[in-house]
């Protein structure tokens, strides 16, 4: 097998994430291991959300002026990760659900998370450690009741595995 | 799971609406040769869609299908009283529906009467959004 060549349409991606009230999430190596990341990306561990927002990296930058030139210069520099905003269908007993939640009134509850791209047999990993927050529940009448949270994920704790 | 079973749902739609307007007569969809009856009712079940989210096949939202019913009817009072009698029992229902199948809400809604001068009989055409738990 090799890493799919071609382009995979969003519904294929799935979230996981890591289960039990206190977790211990994973360190940068095992986030980046596919062996540790697959553990935690099994039917017992998915958010049934809507869609995968974008995630990666916010731009950050700072302009410096360089005497004598025209053109300044424009320097990357820290960045945070993007936060990732998802939307679920709110089921009361959803034990996964009453963990972000659990998680969120929290806020101080660090847990892996993970997001699976499957093109057949083919999975690309990508494991991040993030906290929840803003977790909300809109019962609008004449639609179902969704319920958003945000992930923000911690900063250079992320990483990339594949089982091929 | 794919989809909620449309087949229950039209079991559960013949059997709501004939409890609602019984002795008169219900019918799935329309056929010529009933309208010599005096009064009745037809029904056709459209729009049946869960919407599909990413990843599992089983990750979809609420069903909300359309029933259309057409009252049929000789005289205009007796087409909307029989209409009335659908509004007044399933606009805003929620529970069992049929005995199949626990609806959130019934919104009906009437769009318009007419008179079909081919079958001398009045029409209502009514619009039925069902909310379906899934």
């Amino acid at each position: 097998m090799a890493l799919p060549n071609k382009v995979l349409p969003g519904f294929v991606a799935s979230l996981y994430m890591e289960p039990g009230g206190n977790p211990t999430p994973l360190t940068t190596a095992q986030l980046a291991t596919q062996a540790n990341v697959s553990a935690i990306a099994i039917a017992a561990n998915l958010l049934e959300v809507e869609a995968i927002p974008a995630f990666g990296q916010e731009d950050a930058m700072a302009n410096f002026s360089v005497a004598g030139s025209r053109q300044s210069d424009k320097i990357p520099v820290q960045s945070a990760p993007f936060s990732l905003s998802f939307i679920h269908a709110w089921t009361p007993s959803n034990t996964n659900l009453l963990l972000v939640r659990a998680d969120a009134y929290s806020g101080l509850i660090d847990r892996t998370y993970v997001i699976a791209f499957v093109e057949g047999a083919n999975i690309v990993y990508f494991a991040f450690n993030a906290r929840a927050s803003q977790f909300s529940i809109d019962p609008a009448p004449g639609a179902e009741v969704q319920c958003t949270f945000t992930l923000h994920p911690r900063g250079n704790q992320f990483g990339w595995s594949n089982n091929v | 799971m794919g989809q909620n079973s449309a087949a229950v749902y039209a079991q559960a739609i013949q059997t709501a609406l004939q409890s609602v307007v019984t002795p008169t007569p219900v019918y799935a969809s329309f056929n010529r040769n009933f309208a010599s009856e005096p009064t009745f009712l037809t029904w056709t079940l459209r729009n049946v869609h869960q919407p599909v989210y990413t990843g599992a096949q089983s990750n979809k939202g609420i069903d909300r299908p359309v029933c259309q019913t057409n009252v049929y009817a000789q005289t205009m009072a007796t087409c909307f009283a029989q209409a009335q009698l659908v509004l007044d029992a399933l606009h805003g229902y929620q529970g069992l529906l049929g005995g199949l199948f626990y609806v959130a809400k019934i919104d009906v809604e009437w769009l318009f009467n007419t008179f079909d001068n081919d079958n001398k009989l009045h029409q209502i055409v009514l619009d039925m959004t069902f909310d379906i738990p899934s």
